[in-house]
């Protein structure tokens, strides 16, 4: 019976010991990427549905985003020293959403990289991006504080050792989205710019035309491997084919949804094609897109009405 | 004695009123409270699958959640509908009436104050009201976020900015849509009094014979978008509109050559 009570008590301690068995699959020489799952952020997986990465050079580590909670950050940091004797000297930030910047704390300040427009936007959000974590993973992320990188980035090539990294800063995902190519290896890290097996995610997206126009630009890339910010690395062009093709496929589905006056939930409950039925969290995400973009669908496809009243003539 | 009697009465009436109301689907507390609320203590209940109740699975913006009712599938004229959010400070969404046509589909956005059950009641000519419901999840603090188009300095200029358009979705029927700019202040953000539309009504141009008319309450969202799709042929309509303050707004709108 106290043995029966005993094992009651300690079964808390199971959820203490919660951990995100991080792993690190090679895509290159010298060059890891840590997957996450498709899903949406839950209490079950931690908010580890993101891809992050590192890179060896003989002049240190240079770490792509940091994940979605200090426990996460002070994983990754374990994980990459189990691959690397180098110390890590850069992690670049993609962009400022929370499953990509909330594991900073468990890295030197003074390795924090971002672009400057993805700092003020950072610093601007992150406190409600931080409410909101705790309110949808929970526990996972006890001891998680916004932590602001000190260093800004411009594009243009980084070289850290003898590898060269191309730093491009694009906006179609949130504003202000980095994107690094290794040279040296030719990965590319495109982080949320293409998402693969994944719905995209649209909060703070400027517009579905301009994120499409920069997919063309990151077609044009001299790169092997992709490696996205949510879903499996890519060889070759899939994940930009796919990610292109779902992104023309919803700007068209809005942009007559709109022209034949459907309501919001009529969209939200549109078919999405039988093509896309790899593409995880699509039901899900379109009737998030439909909240941030159809609006403006909507206004575009209706005029403006006078005021008969104002109207000179008018009765 | 003369007291346990009427206790006993009271009891028996309760048991036999609860008995007549079918069980909520969604199981909400609200339930038998708010149908005796905004339909009476008299009101015949039955549950319908045809009045389909279409409301996101969970709000991504608490203050704009987007509702449509679809009465294709509803057989007959209507006599009014009701639409409430069980957990709001003042679940009324709106009332909608009738005249001289019938709507075949209404779409709105509403507020959420935490998660909730949504309802569309809707009285059929025999007098019985077929009931819609749906579940909706939220963060919440709808009903209480301060108004994003009073954040706005320039929105004094762009208050009662009226968008339309009339679409054809169906061959004899007849869909209006009108966007408005106004903050709809449900008078529940610290010092800022009501100030919202209650009242839209629908004329036929031509004839100017009322369509139909709506009495918006507080759980309905800032900027309303409003679709109303008519049965039966209607080229032209003329939208009035008024809110708490007396401002009115009118507009006309007609089905173009193509629509």
């Amino acid at each position: 019976m106290v043995m029966c009570l005993l094992c009651l008590l300690s079964a808390p301690s199971l959820v203490a010991a919660r951990s995100y068995g991080l792993e690190a699959t090679a895509v290159a020489d010298g060059v890891w990427v840590v997957e996450g799952t498709t899903e949406n952020f839950s209490p079950a997986n931690g908010g580890n549905i993101v891809n992050t990465g590192f890179i060896e050079t003989d002049a240190g580590v240079v770490v792509i985003d940091s994940g979605p909670s200090r426990r996460y950050g002070e994983a990754l940091r374990a994980l990459i020293a189990r691959h690397s004797d180098q110390p890590v000297t850069h992690v670049l930030l993609t962009h400022h959403h929370p499953d990509h910047v909330f594991g900073n704390q468990a890295f030197p300040e003074h390795t924090l990289y971002m672009l400057p427009r993805g700092r003020e936007l950072l610093a601007r959000d992150g406190p409600a991006f931080a409410e909101n974590m705790y309110r949808l993973v929970g526990d996972w992320m006890r001891g998680t504080e916004l932590v602001v990188p000190p260093n800004t980035l411009s594009p243009g090539v980084l070289t850290v050792g003898t590898r060269r990294l191309r730093l491009m800063a694009f906006a179609g995902h949130t504003g202000s989205d980095l994107v690094v190519l290794d040279e040296t290896s030719g990965v590319l890290f495109a982080s949320d710019l293409v998402f693969y097996n994944r719905a995209l995610t649209t909060p703070q997206t400027p517009g579905l035309a301009r994120w499409a126009e920069e997919l063309q630009q990151l077609r044009t890339l001299p790169f092997r491997v992709l490696v996205p910010g949510h879903g499996p690395v890519s060889d070759g062009d899939a994940a930009l084919a796919q990610m292109a093709d779902y992104l023309s496929w919803l700007d068209r589905a809005l942009t007559q949804a709109a022209r034949r006056g459907l309501s919001r939930s009529e969209v939200m409950q549109m078919a999405i094609p039988e093509r896309f039925a790899a593409v995880a969290g699509r039901r899900y995400e379109l009737i998030r897109t439909t909240t941030h973009l159809y609006p403006g669908y909507e206004k575009a496809a209706l005029e403006l009405l006078a005021n008969p009243e104002a109207t000179p003539g008018g009765q | 004695m003369g007291r346990w009697i009427a206790v006993t009465l009271m009891l028996l009436t309760g048991l036999a009123r609860a008995a007549a109301l079918p069980d909520d689907p969604l199981r909400s507390p609200m339930w038998e409270y708010n149908l005796a609320r905004y339909l009476g203590d008299e009101a015949r209940v039955v549950i319908d699958d045809r009045v389909a109740l279409k409301v996101p699975g969970f709000a991504e913006d608490s203050a704009q959640v987007p509702l449509t009712v679809d009465l294709s599938a509803f057989p007959g004229p209507i006599r009014q509908l009701v639409s409430w959010v069980d957990f709001n400070p003042v679940p009324l969404l709106f009332k909608l009436t009738p005249e001289a046509a019938q709507p075949r589909l209404i779409a709105l956005n509403f507020r959420v104050q935490q998660a909730t059950a949504v309802r569309v009641a809707v009285q059929a000519d025999d007098g019985r009201w077929h009931i819609g419901s749906a579940d909706v999840d939220a963060a919440g603090g709808g009903c209480t976020a301060p108004s994003m188009t009073a954040a706005n300095p320039d929105w004094q200029t762009a208050f009662g900015t009226i968008r339309g358009g009339a679409f054809s979705p169906v061959p004899g029927h007849t869909r209006f849509k009108f966007h408005t700019l106004h903050p709809m202040d449900s008078g529940m953000v610290g010092n800022v009094p009501a100030f919202r539309i209650d009242d839209v009504r629908l004329h036929d141009l031509a004839s100017d014979r009322l369509l139909l008319r709506m009495r918006l309450a507080e759980s309905a969202a800032e900027n309303p978008m409003f679709v109303f799709e008519l049965a039966g042929e209607r080229r032209a309509v003329r939208l009035w509109m008024r809110d708490n303050n007396g401002n009115l707004f009118e507009r006309e709108l007609a089905l173009g050559e193509d629509g």
